[in-house]
């Protein structure tokens, strides 16, 4: 019998409840949060943020955590291992529950991409925060930025004035700043904010500037740590488990993997610094060069751990 | 009005109109017509259209699931 949406979402909403019940502080993002939100998105994984101390616990409820009858497993070769340590630098632990016309997917992530604050501080019930929802839509896919600026414009709409961070539709935001004004404090963090209060006729190019900046900046993100993940994957590959051990089966061999080839925290190993650098001698080939002094300084959203 | 931090409490009845206005605007050239009129409707409305459209498309064969790199966009 194959799985619908409701009783997908049911099952990934009741894994959160038992996670909470066992004091694991987790919230659900991305799609399936923008759909809660009011943004529908077409989707049917589930995209959990849990923090990276709880993550031993998430393991043993997940290993017990059946779905038609099937346990979930560890999907891919490149999937770190739920663990703190990897967890912490910026991995993301990806599983499925492969039940014939029943399959369900979760990634697991312990830092949200580019939210410039903790996410767990702010939990809107089962889900992440609109904040964090939308800092993580800035992602280097054009089909993401949409819900970005809808859940911002929900934000502003709510009277939350960090919503015009959020805000990358250029006539969206002409129209908003003609009704309601950004605070300072605001458009000092995001310089282009200004140009839309006073008219100003760069606007374009340097919108145009800012979201080609974000899709640099997640670029070269994603290449640091698809080059640090190499020598892991090779020995995933090659420890060729059986497909039907259990989960805390996979995950030791996956530690034991990670341990001896899996960088904890590749961002930090190369630098932010080096990152936004790389970023933005990237995005002056590709945009107005003018428009490069009005990008946002993005230092907040790249903090990982170091250790 | 009142702000706390980067919060308010509310806006005036005009200027919330207005809002809603240019974000239903926003809606209907991003996403479409339709997609609009349920992204304004209520979360139980919503989330069977999202269902509908969901199930429509995997009984058609479509794939969702995205690849697993170990890091996500």
């Amino acid at each position: 019998m194959r799985l619908n949406f409701a009783e997908l979402e049911r099952f990934y909403r009741g894994l959160v409840t038992k996670a909470r019940g066992r004091g694991i502080t987790c919230a659900i993002t991305s799609g399936m949060a923008c759909v809660e939100f009011g943004v529908a998105e077409t989707t049917k994984d589930c995209d959990l943020l849990c923090t990276p101390e709880s993550s031993k616990k998430l393991l043993d409820l997940l290993s017990d955590a059946s779905l038609h009858g099937q346990l979930p497993s560890y999907r891919g070769h490149l999937t770190a291992p739920l663990d703190e340590r990897w967890l912490r630098g910026g991995w993301t632990s990806h599983f499925v529950w492969n039940a014939r016309g029943a399959e369900a997917y979760l990634d697991v992530f312990g830092v949200a991409p580019r939210s410039s604050a903790p996410w767990e501080r702010e939990l809107e019930g089962f889900y992440a925060c609109r904040h964090t929802v939308a800092e993580m839509k800035r992602t280097n896919r054009e089909r993401d930025w949409p819900y970005a600026t809808a859940l911002g414009a929900q934000m502003i709409e709510a009277g939350d004035a960090r919503g015009w961070l959020h805000i990358f539709d250029m006539d969206l935001l002409l129209a908003l700043t003609r009704v309601a004004r950004p605070p300072a404090s605001l458009s000092r963090r995001r310089p282009v904010l200004g140009l839309a209060v006073s008219g100003d006729s760069r606007l374009r190019s340097v919108l145009h500037a800012e979201v080609q900046f974000w899709h640099e900046l997640d670029r070269v993100r994603l290449g640091i740590y698809q080059r640090a993940v190499r020598l892991y994957m090779r020995a995933v590959t090659r420890a060729r488990l059986p497909p039907e051990v259990g989960l805390v089966v996979q995950h030791e061999a996956r530690v034991r993997c990670a341990e001896k080839h899996l960088p904890w925290s590749p961002l930090v190993d190369y630098g932010v610094m080096r990152l936004i650098e790389d970023a933005r001698t990237a995005v002056a080939e590709l945009v107005n060069p003018t428009a490069l002094a009005w990008l946002p300084d993005v230092r907040e959203h790249f903090n990982v751990a170091a250790e | 009005m009142k702000t706390v931090g980067y919060r308010r409490k509310s806006w005036p009845p005009a200027v919330r109109r207005k809002l809603r206005r240019a974000v239903y605007d926003f809606h209907v050239r991003t996403f479409g017509e339709e997609l609009a009129r349920v992204n304004f409707q209520p979360l139980a409305k919503r989330r069977q259209y999202v269902g509908e459209m969901v199930d429509h498309a995997l009984r058609k064969g479509v794939k969702f699931e995205r690849p697993a790199l170990g890091v996500t966009p």
